[in-house]
C-alpha cells in the first residue's frame, strides 16, 4: 500500500499525482488495478505515459513468480546445515540447524535453553569458523560458561598456545547484543539487515547464525489485556526474523518459555497460537525428574514438537554438562 | 534506513492511521515533513512534529550505533564480555558452601531469586547481603551500597546491627592477622554507622507503589552511583492478594522483570528478589513450588530454593547459567548467615511448645 509520490519512478510528476488523487487514486495498488483508458480520459493525461508508469511500478513493487526447479537449485546451493555441537541434538534436528529457517527451543525454567544456545554458538564459532550474533534479552549470557564450553571442545588439540589462540578467535567471532525491550530488538535486527545488505566486511565476517534468547521475555509484557499492538509487534518481529533467515541464508534460533493453562494443566509453549506458526522446527527441553532435587543434574530430554522433515515425538537425551 | 513504520515506538492509534494512509517506511515519513503528515492523516501539526522527532531519533540512533555508539549501545564481542566478567567481583554471603555453588557469590548484573517456605531464612540472607556488599575491596568485597525495598515489613534494624557488627569484627580479625596498610585504612571507613547509612530503605505497601518505586529506581541509581545491590524482599507478597485479573498480573510481573534486568545491566548491580512458595496439587501428591506462576520462573537468571530437611536448612541451586545444580546446608546464627558448623555445640533439650524445626535460642543470644 505505497502512496504515490513524485519521483517514485521517472515519468510520475507532481501534477500527475494531484490529478490522480483528485480522481481517487492514491496508492500504487489503486493505480495498477484501475483501467488506464478510463483514467487517461478522466484526468486528461496521455495513455502512453500512464502505461509506461504502470510498467515501472509493476517491476518495482510486484513479486515475481519463481519456477519450482529454479527454487530447488537455489535451495541446494544456498542452504547449509550447521551442526549444533551435540550429536544427539543433531540427530533430532535431521543432522543440524538448517539455514533459511527459524528453529525454536522451548522449556521450563532451568531446563537448559540458554546452555544449549551457548553450546550451539561455541560449536559454530569454533568448529565452522563462522560468525554468530547472540541477542540476549534475559541477561543470561555468561561469557565464562561459554569459555568453559570452548575449552572443553578444544581439549584434544596438542599445543596449549594454539588452543588458546583458537579459543580467543572463537570468542571474537561471537557478537553479543543486549536488547531488553521489543523496540531495541527490532532496531538491532534492522541494523543487522542494513549491514548485511551493504555487505560491510568489517569486524563482522560471514554471519551464519542468529540466536535470540529469549523471544518471550520481550513480547510477554505486550500481549493480552486491551493492548492491541502486542500481537502486531510480535508478527512484525516474526516477519523480520523469517526474511532475515531467508534472504541472507542465516539459521535463526529462538528460545521460548512454557506456560500452563491452569495450575494443573499440561505445559504448553508460550506466546500462543499465532507464534506457533512462525518457527518451522520446535524442540521441547525437559528435565528428567519432576522435583527440583535432581539426581542427574546435567541430563535433559529433548523432544521434537514440530518439524518439516522428521516425525514428531522423537526424544533424545542431552547432556548440558 | 528502510525502517518499517510498524517497528517505530509510536502510539498505536497513530501507527494505525499511518498504515491506513499507506506509509511503509520511516524514510517516507521523514520526506513528507510535518505539514504534509498532518494533512495526510488528520492530526495536528504539533503531534506530527513530535512523531517525526521520535522517528528521527530512532533512525539516527541506528546510524550512530556503528560509529562508536551512545551509552545505550549494548553490543560486545564475547571476548570483551569475558574480560568484563572476570574482573567483576561477587557479593559474598559469608557461607562458603553457598558461595561455592554460586560460583563465588551473588553475581553482579544478574537477577538472583531466593524462594523458600516461611521462616527458612530468605530475609536473613537479604540483610546479610546488604551488609556484605559494603565490604571494602581489599577484603574481597565490592565496596558498594545497597538499596532495600521492603514489601512485607520484615526488615529489622537491630538484626542488621548484629550482622554488621559481626562483619566488622571479622574484618578486624583479618586485618590484625595480615597487618597491611590498606586494610587499616579501609577499616577506618568500615564502621557500623557507615554500613547502616549506606543501606537505602524503601517501604512499598502494595503493587502500585512497588512498580512506581522500580520505575523511579534508575534515577536514584544514577545519583547514587555506588549502589551495587538492589534487594526486593517479598516480590510475591503484593501480587498474591487482591489480584483478580491473573493475566494482568503476568504482564505486570514480566514488565517488572525486564525493568529489573535493565537496571542490573546498566548499573552493574546485583538484583536479589525473594519469593514465596505455593503448593501444586499433582495426581497423587502435592509439591511445593515457587509462587507467581510458570512465567515468573524465567525472569530470574539464578534461582535458589531454600527448604527444610528435618531440622536442617538446605539451599538448592535450581537454575543458573554457569553452575551445576547442587544442594548445600547452611546455618543462621546470631552473627548472620553462616556455614554449618561441625556438631560440637550442645543444644538444650527442646521444650514441647517450641517449633521443632527452629534451633532454640540460648539466653545470651537474645536481644
Amino acid at each position: 500500500m505505497v502512496v504515490l509520490r513524485a519521483g517514485l519512478c521517472p515519468g510520475l510528476t507532481e501534477d500527475m499525482i494531484q490529478l490522480l488523487r483528485a480522481n481517487g487514486i492514491r496508492t500504487v495498488v489503486d493505480f495498477v488495478s484501475s483501467d488506464l483508458e478510463d483514467v487517461a480520459q478522466k484526468c486528461s493525461l496521455s495513455y502512453k505515459a500512464l502505461v509506461a508508469v504502470r510498467r515501472v511500478l509493476l517491476a518495482q513493487f510486484s513479486a515475481f513468480p519463481a519456477n519450482g526447479a529454479d527454487l530447488y537449485e537455489e535451495l541446494k546451493s544456498s542452504t547449509a546445515i550447521l551442526p549444533t555441537g551435540s550429536p544427539s541434538l543433531d540427530q533430532l534436528l535431521d543432522s543440524g540447524l538448517y539455514t533459511g529457517e527459524v528453529t525454536e527451543l522451548m522449556g521450563a525454567p532451568g531446563s537448559g535453553k540458554t546452555q544449549v544456545c551457548l553450546g550451539i554458538a561455541a560449536s559454530v564459532s569454533l568448529g565452522l569458523k563462522q560468525h554468530v550474533l547472540f541477542l540476549d534479552s534475559t541477561g543470561g549470557f555468561t561469557a565464562s560458561r561459554l569459555y568453559q564450553m570452548l575449552r572443553a571442545q578444544t581439549e584434544d588439540e596438542e599445543e596449549q598456545a594454539s588452543c588458546f589462540v583458537l579459543q580467543l578467535e572463537a570468542l571474537q567471532r561471537i557478537q553479543v547484543v543486549r536488547v531488553f525491550n521489543i523496540y531495541e530488538l527490532l532496531s538491532a535486527l534492522q541494523e543487522l539487515r542494513d549491514r548485511l545488505s551493504q555487505q560491510v566486511v568489517s569486524s563482522m565476517g560471514p554471519l551464519k547464525m542468529v540466536l535470540l534468547d529469549s523471544v518471550s521475555a520481550v513480547i510477554y509484557p505486550l500481549l493480552g489485556g486491551r493492548q492491541s499492538e502486542g500481537l502486531a509487534l510480535m508478527m512484525q518481529l516474526s516477519r523480520e526474523l523469517k526474511t532475515l533467515a531467508r534472504e541472507f541464508s542465516l539459521a535463526v534460533v529462538v528460545t521460548n518459555q512454557v506456560t500452563r493453562d491452569s495450575s494443573t494443566g499440561p505445559l504448553k509453549p508460550a506466546l500462543g497460537r499465532s507464534w506457533s506458526f512462525v518457527p518451522s522446527t520446535r524442540v521441547l527441553l525437559e528435565s528428567k525428574e519432576a522435583t527440583w532435587a535432581k539426581a542427574t543434574p546435567t541430563q535433559r530430554a529433548a523432544s521434537l514438537a514440530k518439524s518439516p522433515r522428521q516425525p514428531t515425538g522423537i526424544q533424545v537425551e542431552l547432556d548440558i554438562g | 534506513m528502510q525502517r518499517e513504520v510498524g517497528t517505530l515506538p509510536l502510539a498505536p492509534a497513530l501507527r494505525a492511521r499511518l498504515a491506513a494512509a499507506g506509509f511503509q517506511t520511516a524514510q517516507e515519513l521523514l520526506d513528507t515533513g510535518p505539514c504534509g503528515l498532518s494533512k495526510e492523516i488528520g492530526i495536528s501539526r504539533e503531534e506530527a512534529l513530535e512523531a517525526l522527532q521520535v522517528v528521527r531519533q530512532e533512525c539516527h540512533g541506528d546510524a550512530a550505533r556503528p560509529a562508536g555508539g551512545s551509552g545505550a549501545t549494548r553490543k560486545y564481542t564475547a571476548l570483551e564480555l569475558l574480560e568484563e566478567e572476570q574482573s567483576q567481583g561477587f557479593i559474598i554471603t559469608f557461607c562458603s558452601a553457598l558461595d561455592n555453588i554460586l560460583g563465588g557469590g551473588v553475581q553482579l548484573s544478574k537477577i538472583t531469586e531466593i524462594c523458600g517456605a516461611p521462616g527458612v531464612g530468605k530475609t536473613q540472607l537479604c540483610m546479610q547481603l546488604a551488609v556484605d556488599v559494603q565490604i571494602p575491596e581489599c577484603f574481597g568485597g565490592v565496596a558498594g551500597e545497597a538499596v532495600f525495598i521492603d514489601t512485607e515489613g520484615s526488615f529489622m534494624v537491630d538484626r542488621v546491627v548484629d550482622i554488621a557488627a559481626a562483619c566488622v569484627q571479622h574484618c578486624h580479625l583479618i586485618a590484625e592477622a595480615q597487618q597491611e596498610e590498606d586494610h587499616r585504612e579501609a577499616l577506618e571507613t568500615f564502621s557500623l554507622e557507615n554500613i547502616l547509612s549506606h543501606i537505602y530503605y524503601f517501604r512499598c505497601r502494595d503493587y502500585t507503589e512497588l512498580l512506581a518505586q522500580v520505575y523511579l529506581l534508575p534515577e536514584f541509581l544514577s545519583e547514587h552511583s555506588k549502589v551495587r545491590l538492589v534487594v526486593i524482599d517479598g516480590i510475591a507478597f503484593p501480587f498474591r492478594h487482591d489480584f483478580e485479573d491473573l493475566s494482568l498480573r503476568t504482564r505486570l510481573l514480566n514488565g517488572l522483570a525486564q525493568q529489573l534486568i535493565i537496571i542490573a545491566n546498566d548499573h552493574k548491580s546485583a538484583v536479589v528478589l525473594t519469593n514465596q512458595m505455593t503448593t501444586r496439587f499433582g495426581q497423587s501428591q502435592s509439591t511445593l513450588v515457587p509462587a507467581l506462576g510458570e512465567s515468573w520462573g524465567h525472569a530470574a537468571t539464578v534461582r535458589l530454593i531454600f527448604h527444610w530437611d528435618n531440622s536442617q536448612r538446605l539451599a538448592t541451586l535450581y537454575k543458573s547459567p554457569s553452575q551445576k545444580e547442587s544442594t548445600i546446608a547452611y546455618h543462621i546464627t546470631s552473627h548472620g548467615f553462616r556455614d554449618v558448623q561441625p556438631p560440637a555445640v550442645t543444644h538444650s533439650p527442646e521444650g514441647p511448645e517450641l517449633n521443632p524445626r527452629k534451633r532454640p535460642r540460648a539466653e545470651e543470644e537474645q536481644q
